[in-house]
């Protein structure tokens, strides 16, 4: 044994040359990472001693007392709560099929086409501007008044645009048009350069052998594209579960609740009533959602690279 | 289709030509538009988008808007609070990013600790915030840092610093061992090894972990805001907030819309390469 084979076919750290590295400065290294890191697994158990307690800080500034379950008992007992589930399995259900579709099309679309990193680069700049703007961007387009979606693309179609953002149905339609907007560039990213990852012999062997387009997208690609394409559907999925930012800038929940999503309801419970109790209660509900997604996630990830 | 593959003819090829462009073009126009829009919108006069019949061009361009958010709106300190914040999360992840992913990448422990630990790394990165947000506001107002930068820098480091750990430990991981033995038995320390040798061969990973930690800090909202009174306010906090208070003003809303979304579309620009390396983070070879 001399090297131990590295995770790229490089050789790994050599442990056995004799000359090892001096431990402690390495941790040394490591410790500020550690440090951030244990602050943030502290809150979380911080949050998790927080859904014990009753506590509204617009009435307390201290905790008043252990109420056991029944924080989450209230919030599971809340209609706002499961529709903001519905809305949030609705808004990703649908936008992130949808962003893996038009995306992985784009990417052929893009593919091999003179300049396409300058299309591409352009392509994603609806991924790359705050989620917060997004929503701004959006009010302006969507607006009934003024807004160039009613007055410029509809009308001269002789169709009269829905209140978008107004009427319950269409702002649960708008947030999934904005979902898609946002980040299908992110799909295709990814799939581009998974695509171009495809080395050309493979291609045009597939080629040669007679193989008609669709045979070549569905046996040879689609094969080396899988894990690519799972770790779109997990990062999208995962993402659109915890996105807040647009909601906020875009409908604020409504009208009504017709938008509220988890992470909206969890933000309105803690930072705008202030019931710290029953906002925790929701946060640990949402991520054992989440904390299964990303377990997944990082399962994929750290098995691609091993 | 036939079996014989014989070279499309070249009515076929310069169809499958034709539409491939005009699918370009309405995801370009698509893509683009709203931007313009925005941009636009923050260089007409103050209530011109409103106007009746509402008009897609303007009938004159003036910066009017940006003067009412510099003036009126604090612009100037707010933008400033976001370069600030921005800077110092990029220098602090680096600083201690790039060493982290290297003790990572160089400990003698058992590659299952390090498998965990990225895991770790991973989950701290991708949580939802959201459900800490009232712990981090509770401990920042225990520390005395509401209404502080600091407070938006040490909550934006929660995210930057391990997703810097995990790219530079990917990166350091492509490094053959053979420039570390070298240096090794020349003896180079520690430190010095890491300065001369090592980090001029992950360069392309530095860069992208900054632009992803500037992306991240620049853009982000939820920890920023959950501190913020006044004092501290960046652009992300500064546009939310028009939604409830000054809904109405469209204009000097667009204007500081326009100033949050130009600095990383600009960047984009520039730093394409860079940018999707990191973007596609390590899972993809890009």
């Amino acid at each position: 044994m001399g090297t131990a084979p590295g995770r790229w076919g490089f050789p790994g750290p050599s442990r056995l040359s004799g000359r090892r590295d001096p431990q402690t400065g390495l941790w040394l290294f490591l410790a500020p990472v550690i440090a951030v890191v244990a602050a943030q697994l502290a809150l979380l158990i911080w949050t998790a001693l927080l859904a014990g307690q009753d506590w509204v800080l617009t009435q307390s500034q201290q905790a008043e007392g252990w109420v056991g379950v029944d924080n989450f008992g209230a919030v599971l007992s809340d209609p706002i709560f499961w529709r903001s589930v519905r809305n949030t399995a609705v808004i990703t259900g649908v936008s992130v099929p949808l962003q893996l579709l038009i995306g992985v099309g784009l990417a052929y679309a893009t593919l091999e086409v003179s300049a396409s990193r300058w299309i591409r680069t352009a392509l994603l700049a609806p991924m790359v501007i705050a989620p917060v703007a997004v929503g701004i961007v959006w009010r302006l387009m969507l607006n009934v008044q003024a807004g160039p979606v009613n007055n410029f693309l509809l009308a001269p179609l002789g169709i009269k645009g829905p209140v978008w953002l107004g009427d319950p149905g269409w702002a649960l339609v708008s947030v999934i048009a904005v979902e898609i907007w946002e980040w299908t560039p992110f799909v295709l990213l990814l799939a581009a350069a998974g695509l171009t990852g495809i080395p050309d012999d493979i291609r045009e062997a597939a080629k040669v052998d007679g193989a008609t387009p669709w045979q070549r997208v569905r046996l040879v690609e689609f094969p080396i594209m899988k894990s690519v394409i799972l770790l779109i559907v997990l990062f999208r999925t995962l993402e659109s579960l915890i996105s807040l930012d647009v909601i906020i800038s875009l409908t604020r929940g409504g009208p009504g609740w017709a938008t509220f999503t988890l992470p909206y309801y969890i933000y309105s419970l803690g930072l705008r009533n202030f019931d710290l109790g029953r906002a925790s209660a929701a946060s640990l509900l949402f991520m054992a959602v989440a904390v299964v997604v990303s377990t997944a996630m990082v399962r994929s990830q750290t098995k691609a690279q091993l | 289709m036939t079996a014989v593959p014989a070279p499309a003819p070249p009515r076929r090829r310069s169809r499958t030509r034709w539409i491939r462009w005009t699918i370009i073009a309405v995801a370009l126009f698509w893509a683009l538009t709203p931007l313009f829009f925005l941009l636009l919108t923050s260089l007409k006069p103050a209530n011109a988008f409103l106007e009746i019949p509402p008009r897609l061009l303007p009938r004159s361009i003036t910066l009017e808007n940006f003067r009412v958010a510099f003036n009126d709106f604090d612009a100037l300190r707010v933008a400033t609070n976001s370069l600030v914040v921005t800077t110092a999360v990029i220098a602090v992840s680096l600083l201690f990013g790039v060493p982290g992913g290297y003790a990572l990448h160089r400990l003698s422990v058992s590659p299952r600790v390090v498998i965990f630990f990225v895991g770790v790394l991973l989950f701290v990165r991708f949580y939802p915030r959201i459900a800490s947000i009232v712990p981090w506001f509770l401990a920042m107002r225990e520390l005395g840092q509401l209404d502080t930068r600091l407070a938006i820098i040490l909550g934006h480091l929660g995210l930057t610093l391990p997703l810097t750990t995990w790219l530079m430990h990917t990166s350091f991981r492509q490094v053959p061992s053979e420039f570390d033995e070298a240096a090794i038995v020349d003896g180079a320390g520690l430190w010095q090894r890491l300065v001369r040798v090592q980090i001029p061969l992950v360069a392309p990973g530095i860069a992208a972990a900054a632009i992803l930690s500037a992306f991240l800090s620049w853009n982000e909202f939820l920890i920023a805001a959950s501190t913020t009174r006044e004092g501290a306010k960046v652009l992300s906090v500064t546009v939310a907030a028009f939604i409830t208070d000054k809904g109405v003003l469209w204009g000097p809303m667009a204007a500081i819309a326009a100033l949050i979304i130009i600095p990383p579309l600009a960047f984009a620009l520039i730093a394409q390469k860079n940018l999707v390396r990191g973007l596609t983070g390590g899972g993809v070879k890009g």
